[in-house]
């Protein structure tokens, strides 16, 4: 059947601010993209040293920062789930706290609790500790500014769980920890998918928390986006190639989203 | 309270005491259910119901109280004793049945079995599929089968590791009434072949009676009654229980006199009512005594029945007519006292009854049962 509203839904205003809204993303992503092609080496100057570096160091603070999110934010989502506690409602409510906080504060903070001038820092360097301006560095400042996209969708993941399943799963003979991997697991994996990629992507593009706790040291602190920055003083070729390579693995992130939410669906999730 | 059960032959008691405390909510009562028999825990919303099946499955903790299944003890608080829900052996059935939406029929069926991928497991599973029906329904996810087919499924999957004993959460609840009756059925079968006891939450008088082999009444978070559920349910004795249940006349009379020969006593209500009711054990001449009559026993009638053996037989006029699926509910005013009386569509249309139709009211005197507003007493386990 045709939908006669369908003409209704804004009118013309609609139609109009959808257009100008289409143009104002796609056209600096277009312009990106045909910089890019117009290059003479688009391969060359990904595979400059820098280019290289950055990218190396781009993927494993990354991939070491997602991880330590999963093992530490799991059991911690699952408790904000199901726990009735006052005091886990406060902290619930902060652990959003560096999605809105601005980046460079966040590297602030962390250089006035980690720094050399910091609380910890006295101690840490007794140690023989040194953490800013290291690739150590890099990974707190990923993991502050990500830890919380993945604790809040696994929170929603874990709380779409009836605890009846988990009782039922329980007087079928299964232990908790197995009911856990058995049961909450699946039902919540679309959730959890979703927020590793969240996290991960925010990850990949931190810039004003590593910049200011980290510093800009190709091959030990300098990521991509640091590396797009620094790329610009001297050239546009190789910042152009490493914005490219970041707006690809931003889109490949958006299509595996969307299969999760797609198939979670499917499976009546 | 005595803290062990009574011997049983085969399989060892069921049965209990438990006492749990949340806020102002108290429940404290005890249980016995026998194998191969159903027990039917009747009581109204918040009464603690699902409180004592949750204390039995584990699945919390209660202040006191001692609980065994099948003759092992998995609850004590003075030992103090407690095995978590995994390790009873309990088949827990509740209202949504919560089927694992990411996994097949089969796969359900199959979840609480201890080794999944050997060909035993795989037979036990096809064994289920076929006493409950479930043929060809195997690979289906469970938003593609019935409301009926999704019982079945709960009732396969909480059979498969062979429980001690099964609880039901008002399993039938959203279910029709013809699929009511038949899965009743199968439910029945299930437990008489596992020869396993099982314990049903209802606040459904019909299912109680239909498939309880006892009735345990609570409410308040204490047991008001236990027995037979026809005597429990039908001719309630205890005034709590003939209010839960509905019972629909509950008159206030007077006893005028006894007589032992007939087992019956004379009572008189106001303007001249007077009704012969099954004898009582205590009460004397000049007594107030409550009783009961269900709608159902009465029957109406145009003339007064002559050589009839019903006791009693009053006159009266029709206050009101009031459908009450599946049939009517009339109100007979016989002298200031109305009496409610359930009848059929057919009667109603074949007698001609309308408001203000002249009417006896007839009912045996065994259709009377006194109704006792003190507390019960007794103790089971």
């Amino acid at each position: 059947m045709p939908d006669f509203r369908a003409a209704n839904y804004g009118g013309t205003l609609g139609a109009a601010t959808t257009a100008l809204y289409v143009l104002f993303i796609g056209l600096p992503i277009l312009a990106l993209l045909i910089k890019a092609a117009q290059q003479d080496s688009f391969i060359g100057s990904l595979t400059s040293v820098t280019a290289f570096q950055a990218l190396r160091l781009s993927l494993l603070t990354s991939l070491i920062s997602i991880l330590i999110v999963i093992a530490v934010g799991t059991p911690f989502a699952r408790l904000l789930a199901r726990s009735p506690s006052q005091l886990l409602r406060v902290i619930d409510h902060l652990v959003e706290l560096p999605i809105i906080l601005p980046p460079v504060v966040a590297g602030v903070a962390l250089l006035m609790a980690f720094g050399r001038q910091g609380i910890l820092g006295a101690p840490l360097s007794a140690l023989g500790i040194s953490l800013p301006f290291t690739t150590a560095a890099v990974i707190f400042a990923q993991i502050f500014v990500a830890a919380p996209f993945y604790i809040r969708a696994a929170k929603l993941g874990f709380q779409s769980v009836a605890p009846e399943y988990e009782d039922i799963s329980q007087t079928l003979g299964l232990s908790p920890w197995a009911t856990f991997r058995r049961l909450t697991l699946p039902l919540a994996g679309p959730s959890l998918l979703t927020g590793i990629a969240l996290a991960w992507a925010r990850a990949i593009s931190e810039f004003g928390a590593t910049i200011m706790f980290a510093g800009n040291l190709t091959g030990r602190t300098q990521t991509m986006p640091l590396a797009i920055m620094s790329a610009l003083e001297t050239g546009l070729d190789t910042a152009v190639a490493l914005a490219v390579l970041l707006l690809v693995g931003a889109l490949l992130v958006l299509i595996a989203l969307g299969l999760i939410t797609r198939r979670g669906r499917m499976a009546g999730l | 309270m005595t803290t062990g059960c009574p011997q049983q032959t085969g399989g060892g008691p069921t049965c209990g005491w438990a006492q749990y405390r949340i806020g102002r909510f108290s429940l404290e009562t005890e249980w016995e259910a026998l194998p191969g028999q159903v027990l039917v825990i009747f009581g109204p919303s918040g009464a603690g119901k699902t409180t004592l099946l949750r204390a039995i499955a584990g699945l919390l903790w209660p202040s006191a109280g001692h609980i065994e299944i099948g003759g092992r003890v998995v609850f004590d608080a003075a030992g103090p004793l407690w095995l978590p829900p995994h390790q009873r052996r309990v088949g827990f059935l509740t209202q949504q049945y919560h089927l694992f939406p990411h996994l097949t029929v089969a796969g359900n069926i199959a979840y609480g079995l201890p080794r999944r991928n050997t060909p035993a497991s795989r037979a036990r599973v096809q064994e289920l599929v076929q006493s409950f029906q479930l043929d060809g329904l195997e690979n289906r996810r469970i938003g593609q089968i019935s409301a009926g087919q999704q019982q079945r499924a709960a009732l396969a999957r909480a059979m498969a590791p062979n429980p001690a004993v099964l609880l039901l959460d008002e399993p039938f609840t959203s279910l029709d009434t013809q699929l009511r009756r038949a899965l009743r059925a199968e439910l029945r079968a299930a437990i008489n072949h596992a020869q396993i006891p099982a314990i049903m939450v209802s606040h459904d008088i019909e299912e109680a009676i239909s498939l309880g082999d006892q009735v345990q009444v609570i409410a308040d978070g204490k047991t008001q009654a236990v027995g037979n559920p026809l005597e429990i349910l039908g001719q309630p004795g205890q005034g709590r229980v003939a209010r839960l249940v509905g019972v629909e006349n509950l008159l206030s009379l007077r006893i005028v006199s006894r007589q032992p020969r007939d087992g019956t006593m004379l009572c008189a209500g106001a303007n001249g009512l007077q009704l012969e009711v099954p004898l009582g054990g205590l009460e004397q001449p000049g007594d107030t005594v409550t009783v009961g009559i269900r709608a159902s026993d009465i029957i109406l009638s145009h003339q007064e029945p002559a050589g009839s053996s019903a006791r009693n037989r009053l006159p009266g006029v029709v206050a009101g007519i009031e459908l009450r699926p599946p049939g009517y509910e009339v109100a007979l005013n016989c002298g200031g006292v109305v009496l409610k009386c359930h009848i059929t569509g057919a009667s109603l249309t074949e007698m001609g009854i309308a408001p203000s139709s002249n009417l006896w009211a007839v009912f045996k005197a065994s259709s009377c049962f006194l109704v006792r507003e003190s507390e019960p007493g007794g103790t089971m386990c």
